[in-house]
């Protein structure tokens, strides 16, 4: 079998059949059924907020994906070599870049669990409403960068950090700053500041995407610059998990 | 003095007198097109046609029509904002010759359960006045925006479904 292809399942197994993994996927599950939850008891919405409500859980889901692609890109690595792992592998006559293949596949088959397991939360709460096809398909295409570019990331302060906690926490802290365009309203980001924050953060970009697609109803097709940002993003997290896996010694 | 307040109060009443008369050239109907659902609900369209008329002998220049909603909820009084609700807003002419009609239609997607009232006003360029259509009123049917029946089955089975693979993958293990 295709080392990559071996590393890829096995790190895929690791989320979708051990204990650890499928905590982690209903940990996610419980709190998109919270939000779903939440919105049922509420008798005051209008069309408007069902477009709204698409758009929240569309930002959520791209938010816990990347949750999810950090925490297993810094296990990925640094959790291997904490178990003892690492070196076993890297001693294998498979070049780097394999192996590093096989870990980003990893991370890649995370988010399409996560993806799938929001797709029917997606649908439950936004059907009745306008453009939810068109909301999977903008997370689909903005989500995926952003998500995965979160689990290269984690691959590389997995790499280069000797340790997975500091690797994970520095993680979740870039990871909040770039969320936080989910938190402030529109007003809040038209300062200088936060036009420029907005021009180079890739969560921007997608957010940005789902409010002209899902809310505006604008073409998807006419979100080839915030599309160009999160590319940009996914290229440079790359660059990044590479360059640090390249340099593990240990 | 009383003779000056007297002049003035004239002077009002006759420019007054020269508005209704120039408004009163141009008149408004409104009236909801016959397709418009019955009992129409949330996320459904109607339509509201109405016709512009110059009644009077002379060309009306610059004319705009729009349309304004509001709900009539008791406690609920207010302007809606249109934005949401339709991109049709407001209709115009150059000119409205004596006799000539300039008929407009107006599209609303019916966003908020409630009752409503439209009404469409028309003022032209040189006029003092402002012409207004009849009311128009409809009632906008509650349409649940997020059913829990889709809701429920998925924020409960899916949960249950993971712990249902966990405890199998503990049995396993």
């Amino acid at each position: 079998m295709n080392p990559i292809l071996l590393i890829a399942s096995k790190e895929s197994g690791e989320l979708l059949l051990s204990t650890r993994g499928l905590a982690c996927l209903l940990a996610m599950a419980v709190v998109l059924s919270g939000f779903g939850l939440l919105l049922v008891g509420d008798t005051e919405l209008s069309l408007l907020d069902n477009a709204q409500v698409v758009y929240d859980m569309a930002g959520i889901v791209t938010a816990l994906g990347a949750l999810l692609a950090l925490v297993v890109g810094v296990d990925t690595v640094a959790g291997e070599r904490e178990r003892g792992s690492l070196v076993p592998l890297l001693l294998t006559p498979v070049s780097r870049d394999s192996i590093l293949l096989g870990k980003l596949g990893g991370v890649a088959i995370a988010w399409v669990a996560m993806y799938g397991l929001a797709a029917p939360y997606l649908w439950a709460v936004g059907s009745t409403g306008q453009n939810l096809v068109d909301g999977l398909a903008a997370v689909a295409l903005l989500g995926t960068p952003v998500v995965l570019g979160f689990g290269f990331l984690g691959i590389g302060l997995g790499a280069c950090l000797a340790m997975a906690r500091t690797g994970l926490l520095i993680g979740l802290i870039a990871l909040v700053l770039a969320a936080s365009p989910l938190l402030l309203g529109p007003s809040l980001r038209q300062s200088a500041i936060g036009r420029a924050f907005d021009a180079v953060n890739p969560f921007s970009a997608a957010v940005n995407a789902y409010d002209a697609v899902i809310i505006d109803s604008v073409p998807i097709a006419t979100q080839m610059l915030n599309l160009g940002t999160t590319a940009v993003w996914l290229a440079l997290a790359l660059w990044f998990a590479r360059t640090s896996f390249h340099r593990v010694a240990r | 003095m009383i003779l000056h307040v007297s002049r003035v109060a004239l002077a009002l009443t006759l420019i007054l007198v020269a508005a209704v008369a120039r408004a009163g050239d141009v008149s408004v109907d409104l009236a909801p097109d016959p397709k418009n659902p019955p009992a129409p609900q949330m996320g459904d369209n109607i339509l509201f046609r109405s016709v512009i008329r110059n009644g009077g002998p002379t060309t009306v220049d610059g004319v705009i029509g729009w349309l304004s909603l509001v709900q009539i909820d008791p406690g609920a009084e207010q302007p809606v904002d249109l934005e949401d609700w339709s991109a049709h807003k407001a209709v115009t002419a150059t000119a409205l010759k004596p006799g000539e009609t300039l008929v407009a239609e107006w599209p609303l997607r019916l966003i908020q359960s409630g009752n409503y009232r439209v009404v469409v006003s028309v003022v032209s360029r040189d006029g003092g006045g402002i012409a207004t259509s009849p009311f128009a009123d409809f009632e906008v049917r509650e349409k649940p925006v997020v059913e829990s029946t889709r809701v429920l089955p998925v924020a409960v089975g899916l949960p249950l479904l993971i712990v249902a693979a966990l405890l199998w993958r503990r049995k396993a293990a």
